[in-house]
């Protein structure tokens, strides 16, 4: 999916973090262009089955190659990686490749802890 | 909010420390801002029928106040955590980094002492990887 690096977006989203709106795009905004785009799929897949409510973030990683400009329109491409039961819990692992201009600038992995949902 | 910056960024160890109480008002602009409007984080009803106490924070917002104090942000490389406790309006946490050379340990604590996030670490490039010169 594309999206839009867009500068009052940026700038809302630094405000709640309570950073300056000024310093360029917060690295976290990540959360926006990586799993924004791209982790609402698993809601629409009737595969998943995953119901939001349930859906708890227990791990993020992401590893940049550089960070976003404003203005700029990234791409970002996500997959289930891994998709395992424990102890009766569900955990869900995301992986979002984020590229620019065909060149690599993100990537995150997201791991979702599937509460009181065991299939 | 409130924060402090010590130590030598150019080298040795640099330490930074963020104290936040996260209120519902904050949870909410962040949903707003991110698009992570997950009833979870917005209506207490629907927590509660999700099995949670009530509203809790974003695990996004939580780790987006871990980066503020992981150090220059055009120079992360990576950042990554683990999510271990749930964080509710009127829980005070204390987020601190400590930087040797370019690797950054991330805690995050609550005001019971609890770690909130576990596993924080954080690597930063020698320069901006922003793109700009």
């Amino acid at each position: 999916m594309a999206f839009l690096i867009e500068a009052e977006h940026v700038a809302a989203f630094a405000r709640a973090l309570g950073v300056d709106p000024e310093r360029g795009v917060p690295p976290t905004y990540a959360a926006v262009y990586a799993l924004g785009t791209t982790v609402p799929q698993l809601f629409s897949d009737p595969e998943a089955a995953v119901d939001v409510a349930h859906l708890l973030h227990a791990e993020q990683e992401f590893a940049w190659e550089r960070h976003p400009r404003v203005g700029e329109t990234v791409v970002a491409r996500g997959r289930v990686a891994e998709d395992v039961e424990r102890r009766g819990v569900r955990l869900l692992t995301f992986e979002t490749e984020v590229t620019a201009g065909g060149e690599r600038l993100c990537t995150s992995r997201a791991r979702f802890v599937i509460r009181g949902s065991p299939r | 909010m409130s924060s402090v910056e010590a130590g030598a960024p150019g080298g040795g160890t640099a330490r930074r420390e963020l104290v936040v109480t996260f209120t519902r008002e904050q949870i909410a602009a962040y949903a707003e801002a991110s698009g992570d409007r997950n009833p979870i984080h917005l209506d207490d009803e629907a927590a509660r029928a999700a099995g949670l106490p009530g509203v809790i924070a974003h695990g996004m917002l939580q780790m987006g106040l871990l980066a503020r104090v992981a150090g220059d942000p055009a120079r992360l490389r990576r950042l990554s955590c683990r999510f271990a406790e749930v964080v509710a309006p009127g829980d005070t946490v204390t987020f601190r980094g400590e930087e040797t050379n370019g690797r950054v340990e991330l805690t995050a604590v609550n005001q019971d002492g609890r770690a909130v996030i576990t596993r924080g670490r954080a690597e930063l490039a020698p320069s901006g990887l922003d793109g700009r010169s």
